[in-house]
């Protein structure tokens, strides 16, 4: 009788491989899973806004690299941060918002440019700024502007 | 005071309530019309928007309708004259079509596109802020 235990090793091999891989998958899914999907909500959001009158009064097609900037942007959040809600600008930018309620939010834009927009509400404090993004690492003042919307802390945050 | 064919009056009062559409499904959440449904179109520096309130709502669809030209009507957010005013931007009947304004004196720094953004971005909070939860359709 044959114990065929090449064969066996070589399927052992195989299959702690399989567990390996998808073990992988599993920590990719949950340390990924969220931003994989605003990724992807993203996306369908250029596709949907591709043309331009995508608003019907003459609105730029979202423009390709704000996509791909938003995209980074994403990315680059730390990963125990809130995603942002989505919404298409009439300049072809993309808007990034973390709205806690109708007088706490904090929205920013993403154009074509590293340059990045934005403006908050607080209550009956307001402002805006303006911060630069070298593609991976999101500017502290920004990080800083939406965990106070978020977690309702004291602006420290100021118009610039 | 002008009448204009709408039978509405060519100086827009701060009690009116003002409409603007909402043609793309990102454009709200539950709790509000985003601020960027709000920001002007870079083309003529102006929202197109309509003098209008919640009712009757019959003849806010239709406005609606003829708005998005083809595209899906979502719904609307409401606010007053008032709220754009306090802002700083202003509001100019601007028919036909019918019950048709914009509002005007959006930020507009040609030498600083990023700034002026952020101070769009400001005022449309405020907007977005005043008009709550939209109507949905």
């Amino acid at each position: 009788m044959r114990t065929g235990s090449a064969v066996s090793t070589e399927a052992q091999t195989i299959r702690s491989s399989a567990f390996a891989v998808v073990e992988s998958a599993e920590l990719s899914m949950a340390l990924f899973g969220d931003k994989a999907v605003a990724i992807s909500g993203l996306r369908m959001l250029a596709n949907e806004c591709a043309e331009e009158n995508w608003d019907g009064n003459g609105a730029y097609p979202l423009h390709p690299i704000a996509v791909l900037l938003a995209e980074e942007f994403l990315r680059a959040l730390p990963d125990d941060f809130p995603l942002p809600e989505f919404a298409p600008e009439p300049d072809g930018s993309i808007s990034l918002d973390w709205i806690q309620s109708r007088t706490r939010l904090f929205s920013l834009s993403i154009g074509p440019s590293q340059r990045l927009a934005y403006a908050w509400l607080d209550g009956s404090d307001k402002g805006h700024a303006v911060s630069r993004f070298d593609r991976q690492q999101i500017p502290a003042r920004i990080l800083q502007g939406i965990r106070e919307i978020v977690n309702h802390g004291h602006a420290s945050l100021r118009a610039a | 005071m002008a009448t204009l064919p709408s039978g509405l009056p060519d100086v827009i009062a701060d009690d009116e309530d003002i409409a603007r559409f909402l043609t793309q499904s990102n454009q709200f959440n539950k709790t509000m019309a985003k601020p960027a449904a709000f920001l002007p179109n870079p083309k003529d520096r102006e929202t197109s928007v309509s003098r209008h309130g919640r009712e009757p709502s019959e003849r806010l669809w239709q406005l609606g309708l003829a708005a998005a030209r083809g595209r899906t009507l979502y719904g609307a957010a409401i606010f007053k004259a008032s709220d754009v005013r306090e802002v700083g931007l202003d509001l100019t009947a601007d028919e036909p079509p019918l019950f048709h304004a914009v509002l005007t004196r959006w930020p507009w720094f040609d030498h600083d596109p990023d700034e002026q953004k952020a101070k769009q971005k400001e005022r449309a909070n405020h907007l977005a802020s005043a008009a709550g939860a939209p109507v949905l359709k």
